[in-house]
């Protein structure tokens, strides 16, 4: 089978980075595309090719997708990847660019658009004999009948976008009156994340864990498992850590949803990598499919790091026509692999995103430890895209090993001039209920201490001592000797300022 | 970057010591004593007027003290503004200039990195001002709506 000569990236910052490395060990040419703001970003630098797409708001850059498409076309591009978030999901992006003779690499048009409608894909679910979270139908704004499809479901409830995913569009509603609002905020937000506004409701399940199944599967109908990833360490129903295994299945629990997530797969007609994501009622046992993913998951690598098996490199073979040349029993996970997101938002400041020049970024290295990283030192984060900078993940031989790797590799992590989750995530990975791996999605709301600012003043009161210090040798002139000053010395105290408000 | 190793004494009364280990204009490097003992690394940068530390993976911003910062923090606190908590764009606009708000109340929706912020306000009172439109691109700290206390109640 002949592979691609030259695959197009439809997409910017960590995943278009992670997918050209790929796509570059693998000897196919490259080309990227960048919107004004990112034209000093890493995945321009990194693609043979890269093309302006002139403009700054996604919906006239990495959401065009006529500009896309005619770019792809005239580098003569055989395939367009398209990464996760943007196009990945819009099967009128996929249909165009068979169209136009590329191949999309991911699943048909007719599986994308099954999947991204919620409603129906649940439909295929049951058909396949998974079960699933009772729901109601697709609620559109102007309509009414929201008032009788609350009733039905009963509040709390959640209002889920039927496109994409990633938590936006989703709100939680605890009363009736409540509702229209929140679902037409839900609704704005998908139409300008998705280009999609439709929203339904579905009945809330607090405290439950979210495990989905990675799946893989070749044109000839040949479906396998790559097992599971733990996602319940989640803000705003988006995931910010994740590991696998996941520490609430048993095996025979395993077994089950591994099951149903290929059950699911072969339902929906899916080929290529494709991720089956399930609520998980850790005391009963009990799950529910809640949607499945028709992209490459934002956090694969924790799947690729356990197997040794790369998860784009598949994507890429699958859509040229390859088929996979393993099986099922081939899949043996070694030891324990954890994801942390690097946020660009405050965790103080509940969770609100950051922006600013990225003055300082040194990321941890050494063994077990990788970061797929979308930002350079220098760079300005913007608050046109997504918050997300960068993935860490380790590797290690059991959980204790890769959370130990994690802690050590989080704390010699330095990032200055923007505001990160950072010290959230080191309270988060050193919290004894994570550390007891008894956690669920409830797990940021209910610890509090998560996202309180450190009480004790021995780091603020050192790190302005620093500051007071530098500040003065910058000041004086070379060859003066390193005379202490005291803080006597100085004007007036030192006032620290709110990280954000940084030019 | 040429590295230069040097002790600096830090005010016995704060107790810091500080080790630079490397050092350039815009960088210190290095680690520091903590109170409780602890040794831990630490990363300065200076930019413009400020100095921003990182220590032990929590960060911080420092500006020196100057007559009009000490002045805004003895003056009056300009109480009245409420301000945008992020950078993004103006989606939704829910009051205007005279209307009367609850504590709690909805005023304007902020976008930013696609997801909505919605600003609700603080305290009961009256809109005196709404000092942006929808699809207005603001920054972090930027006045949205100008709030008055009711009157004659």
């Amino acid at each position: 089978m002949i592979l691609f000569s030259k695959v197009l990236v439809a997409n910017r910052g960590e995943i278009a980075v992670r997918v050209l490395q790929t796509l570059q060990a693998m000897g196919i040419a490259t080309a990227a595309i960048y919107a004004d703001p990112d034209d000093n970003a890493p995945h321009v630098a990194l693609a043979d090719e890269a093309f302006a797409l002139e403009g700054s708001a996604a919906e006239e850059t990495y959401l065009d997708r006529r500009k896309i498409i005619a770019l792809a076309v005239q580098c003569g591009a055989e395939a367009v990847h398209p990464g996760y978030g943007f196009l990945a999901e819009n099967p009128a992006f996929s249909k165009e660019c068979v169209e136009s003779g590329l191949v999309f690499i991911g699943p048909s048009p007719e599986t994308i658009e099954l999947l991204g409608d919620k409603i129906r894909s649940k439909d295929a679910a049951v058909q396949a004999g998974v079960p699933v979270v009772p729901s109601s139908p697709m609620w559109a704004p102007g309509e009414s009948q929201a008032d009788d499809m609350s009733a039905e479901i009963g509040f709390p409830l959640l209002v889920k976008a039927a496109a994409g995913g990633g938590g936006r569009g989703m709100r939680v509603v605890e009363r009736v009156q409540d509702l229209y609002p929140a679902l037409e905020s839900a609704s704005r937000e998908a139409a300008s994340a998705f280009g999609d506004g439709r929203v339904f409701l579905e009945q809330y399940i607090p405290a439950a864990r979210h495990v989905e199944f990675q799946v893989l599967a070749d044109s000839s109908g040949n479906t396998i498992h790559l097992l599971e990833r733990e996602c319940s360490v989640q803000r705003r129903y988006q995931k910010v850590i994740e590991e696998t295994p996941s520490p609430a299945l048993d095996q025979s629990l395993r077994n089950k949803m591994a099951a149903s997530a290929v059950a699911m797969a072969k339902s929906a007609g899916y080929t290529n990598a494709g991720t089956v994501e399930f609520l998980v009622d850790a005391q009963t046992g009990d799950y529910y499919f809640l949607e499945m993913n028709a992209r490459i998951q934002v956090e694969h690598p924790v799947t690729e790091e356990t197997l040794k098996l790369d998860m784009v490199e598949w994507q890429t073979r699958i859509a040229s026509g390859e088929l996979i040349d393993f099986s099922q029993d081939d899949i043996q996970p070694q030891g324990h692999a954890l994801e942390c997101r690097i946020y660009a938002e405050d965790p103080y400041d509940n969770f609100a995103p950051a922006t600013g020049q990225l003055l300082a970024w040194r990321p941890p290295s050494g063994m077990g430890i990788r970061l797929d990283s979308g930002v350079a030192e220098g760079q300005e984060i913007t608050a046109y895209y997504d918050s997300m900078l960068a993935k860490l993940i380790v590797w290690g031989t059991d959980r204790q090993a890769s959370i130990g790797r994690m802690l050590r590799a989080l704390e010699s992590f330095p990032v200055l001039g923007v505001t990160t989750n950072l010290p959230f995530l080191i309270r988060a990975i050193n919290h004894p209920e994570f550390q007891s791996g008894d956690y669920d999605t409830g797990f940021i709301g209910k610890n509090q201490e998560l996202t309180s600012p450190p009480e004790s003043a021995i780091l603020s009161g050192a790190a302005a001592q620093i500051a007071e210090r530098f500040w003065q040798s910058a000041g004086r002139a070379s060859g003066k000797g390193r005379g202490a000053a005291t803080l006597q010395d100085m004007p007036g105290p030192w006032q620290g300022l709110p990280k954000s408000t940084l030019p | 970057m040429s590295p230069s190793a040097e002790m600096i004494e830090a005010p016995a009364s704060d107790g810091a010591e500080i080790e630079v280990k490397l050092s350039s204009p815009s960088r210190w490097e290095g680690s520091v004593q903590l109170h409780d003992g602890r040794t831990v690394p630490f990363l300065a940068h200076r930019y413009g007027q400020q100095v921003h530390v990182w220590i032990s993976g929590e960060s911080y911003v420092f500006s020196p003290p100057t007559p009009i910062g000490r002045a805004r923090r003895s003056g009056q606190q300009a109480s009245d503004d409420i301000v945008s908590p992020v950078p993004g764009v103006v989606i939704t606009v829910h009051v205007a200039a005279d209307d009367t708000v609850t504590a709690g109340q909805d005023l304007v929706i902020v976008e930013s990195m696609k997801t909505e912020q919605i600003v609700k306000s603080p305290r009961d009172g009256v809109v005196q001002r709404v000092s942006v439109e929808e699809g207005d691109r603001v920054d972090k700290g930027m006045r949205l709506v100008v709030l008055v206390p009711e009157v004659g109640e």
